[in-house]
């Protein structure tokens, strides 16, 4: 954890699991972190590595099959002021969410119901936190939130459909529903998967903007290695359920520690090193049913030995940088979990 | 292009008596609400093309003409018909008694008819014959397709509801509430619904006569809703019992579709994203998952209310709900067939009726199925609008 700072989410050993027919899928085990205020945070990590899971959890959005088996949300509203999420009731719970902590889905074409405008999504958010006494009123304050969110011609665009709107738009409109509440922590899912690159470049600088303009704090997960760049104040590098590596944004790109990290940081460019070859990881994500012992990396690690059959802790190196990885044990400054 | 596709391009008469009528409607709404029609002019134009493709659909218009027919008979038929429903005419000629169709029958001057029944002297043609009591099977049919209707209605508001609703918590909430729910739908599944309707209808009309009874205005209330005539309050219990009957077996089949329906529409990634954003489940349930299942629902109800009209009748038929001398086409049928085939037109017409009006309903929910279906509807849409 850096110094100073002031914890608005904290994720203390984290495990998920997903009751499927073809077994547990043990998706989250023991993840730990801590979202400082104000800051950018970033999951990195392949498909299928939990990220996405580990934001829901951020509002106990997992539902059936899935199951938070053990671990605590807490959400700090004000320095000071915890409050655990993982035990909090349903009614307090949809005062959070949304209202306090806000998603940005990825896919903003299926995250607005096709049969409403954008201004009624907006209304609709409004009026189920308490802002506005009725969608009506909500639909005028919808386009002060459009117009935050840059979108264009937002007088008119408030009455269109989504099937009326780019891509882009929808985004916009989407952010617009996240703002509208004054959210304290926006987690924004691969906000930009589904839109062309030049559409990202902008909806990125327009969470940049956003994120200085309110104050939010911003988590961001991605498998972008550039947008990480770009975007990140810290990085969390998840594989398979769990964080290997957690660190500010530089540390991680200048010097990876965790073999994945490396590998990760390989197989893409890599905007502050030069790389004259891409390498890929060999072997396959293992499946989360029957998961490898001890380090889950170790299968496809060229450094794995003995030791990593058991599970290794996170190895504290230096200011603000931990690995999950026995390599560090004897350099490690501390240990945690 | 050939000559038939030309046609099939062109607007219909039926077309323009759409758009005349629609136009007519959205510009009388504008006056009292300034700037709607500009406002729901979409909506209007999406609504117009739904009745154009329904133009485009024989058997839609056949079943859409035979509904507003039944409808129009059920809402003013008591008051067209030519006697009440339980008039015995053979008090006033006795060629009255099992009457075939179009016999003339003549009610004399001072006789008991004109004097105590007020008919006036005259000479009257039975346009479909009459009964052993010589009641006027016209004027019974009409009566009749109120009591079907009023039913129908009564027993598809209320039943499709619970089992919408049910359906709906069922699918969306999962786990052990959508467990429970769903074993007690399949026992009333499992158990034949007409049975159970049987069984209730039997059982309940000496209850529910007590709660007539308690309550007068409720009692006069269903009376002028079924058209009858204050002296028959006696009947109402078992018409309201076959209808309470009618509520307790007809949503299991709802719970189960919608249910269905709820599961896949739950996994939309638009109602995850209203859940993130906070809203509260009755909106999620009722603003983004109904409206987006509510195409097939429709189609359900419009087919079921045919059902409902058809196990009323056969309830009827069996001797439960509507008593004599309560005009009902199930009845009328039951009480006919024991002159069947002397007097063939007692079971005959009825029966035509509840085909007619049965028909209609299922083939109006069958072209609803294709308007409704978004990729049936945009080639009926292209259709129509290549020649505008």
């Amino acid at each position: 954890m850096p110094e100073n700072c002031d914890p608005i989410i904290e994720v203390r050993d984290l495990y998920i699991s997903f009751y499927t027919y073809a077994g547990v899928v043990k998706a989250i085990e023991g993840v730990s972190f801590t979202v400082c205020r104000g800051e950018t945070y970033c999951l990195v990590g392949e498909t299928g590595c939990g990220k996405s899971v580990t934001s829901k959890a951020l509002t106990r959005l997992i539902q059936a099959p899935g199951r938070i088996e053990k671990g605590r949300v807490i959400y700090y509203p004000k320095p000071g002021h915890p409050i655990d999420i993982t035990s909090l009731d349903e009614g307090e719970l949809r005062k959070i969410r949304g209202g306090e902590i806000a998603y940005i889905i990825q896919d903003p074409s299926a995250a607005l119901d096709p049969l409403y405008t954008i201004g009624f999504h907006i209304a609709e958010t409004m009026n189920a936190h308490g802002l506005v006494r009725s969608i009506r009123e909500g639909f005028r304050e919808a386009v002060k939130y459009l117009n935050k969110a840059l979108m264009p011609d937002p007088e008119e665009r408030v009455k269109s459909y989504p099937h009326e709107l780019s891509g882009g738009m929808k985004q916009r409109g989407v952010i617009a529903t996240s703002l509208s509440t004054k959210p304290k922590v926006l987690v924004a899912d691969e906000p930009t998967t589904a839109v062309d690159v030049t559409i990202q470049a902008q909806i990125m600088k327009l969470l940049k903007e956003l994120k200085s303009g309110e104050g939010l704090t911003l988590i961001l997960i991605t498998h972008n290695m550039g947008l990480v760049a770009e975007m990140c104040d810290r990085v969390a590098v998840m594989y398979a359920g769990r964080i290997v590596e957690e660190g500010a944004v530089l540390d991680i790109f200048k010097s990876p520690k965790h073999p994945y990290t490396r590998a990760l940081l390989n197989a893409v460019i890599n905007p502050l090193v030069r790389t004259s070859k891409l390498e890929s990881i060999p072997g396959t994500v293992p499946d989360l049913i029957r998961p490898p012992r001890g380090c889950r990396f170790h299968p496809r690690c060229p450094f794995s030995s003995e030791i990593c059959l058991e599970r290794p802790p996170s190895f504290l190196i230096g200011q603000d940088h931990k690995v999950a990885c026995w390599l560090y044990k004897d350099e490690a400054q501390g240990v945690e979990g | 292009m050939s000559s038939e596709e030309r046609e099939v391009y062109e607007k219909k008469v039926l077309d323009k008596l759409v758009d005349l009528l629609l136009d007519n409607l959205t510009h009388a709404i504008d006056r009292v609400r300034p700037g709607w029609k500009v406002r729901n002019e979409a909506r209007v134009e999406e609504f117009k093309l739904t009745l154009y493709a329904l133009n485009r659909s024989p058997p839609g218009l056949l079943g859409l003409s035979l509904v507003s027919f039944f409808i129009l008979i059920a809402l003013i038929g008591p008051y067209i018909a030519p006697f009440s429903y339980d008039m015995p005419l053979v008090l006033c000629d006795r060629n009255a008694y099992l009457a075939p169709p179009g016999t003339i029958i003549t009610v004399k001057e001072g006789s008991l008819c004109s004097e105590v029944y007020g008919i006036k002297p005259g000479n009257y043609t039975l346009i479909l014959g009459a009964d052993d009591y010589g009641r006027d099977l016209f004027s019974r049919i009409l009566y009749g397709a109120r009591t079907s209707f009023v039913v129908a209605v009564l027993v598809m508001a209320i039943g499709p509801l619970i089992g919408i609703t049910l359906g709906l918590i069922s699918g969306y909430r999962g786990g052990s509430v959508d467990e429970t729910i769903m074993r007690i739908t399949d026992v009333f599944i499992a158990f034949p619904g007409l049975i159970l309707a049987i069984a209730f209808s039997a059982v309940l009309p000496g209850r529910v006569s007590e709660i007539l009874d308690m309550f007068p205005p409720l009692a006069s209330a269903t009376l002028s809703l079924f058209a009858l005539k204050p002296e028959h309050v006696g009947a109402l219990a078992n018409l309201v019992s076959v209808i309470i009957a009618l509520w307790i077996v007809w949503w299991p089949g709802y719970t189960r579709i919608v249910r269905g329906m709820v599961l896949s529409a739950r996994e939309n990634v638009y109602v995850e994203a209203a859940r993130a954003i906070g809203v509260p489940t009755h909106s999620i349930l009722f603003r983004h998952i109904l409206p987006n299942i509510l195409g097939p629902i429709l189609v359900f109800l419009t087919l079921d209310f045919g059902g409902v009209i058809l196990v009323e009748a056969g309830l009827s038929f069996l001797g439960l709900g509507a008593v004599p001398p309560i005009a009902d086409w199930g009845r009328i049928v039951y009480d006919g067939a024991e002159y069947f085939p002397r007097a063939w037109w007692l079971v005959f017409f009825p029966g035509l009726a509840t085909l007619l009006a049965v028909l209609g309903f299922n083939l109006i929910g069958d072209s609803l199925r294709d308007v409704l279906d978004p990729k049936t509807r945009r080639r009926i849409e292209f259709r129509v609008k290549g020649k505008r």
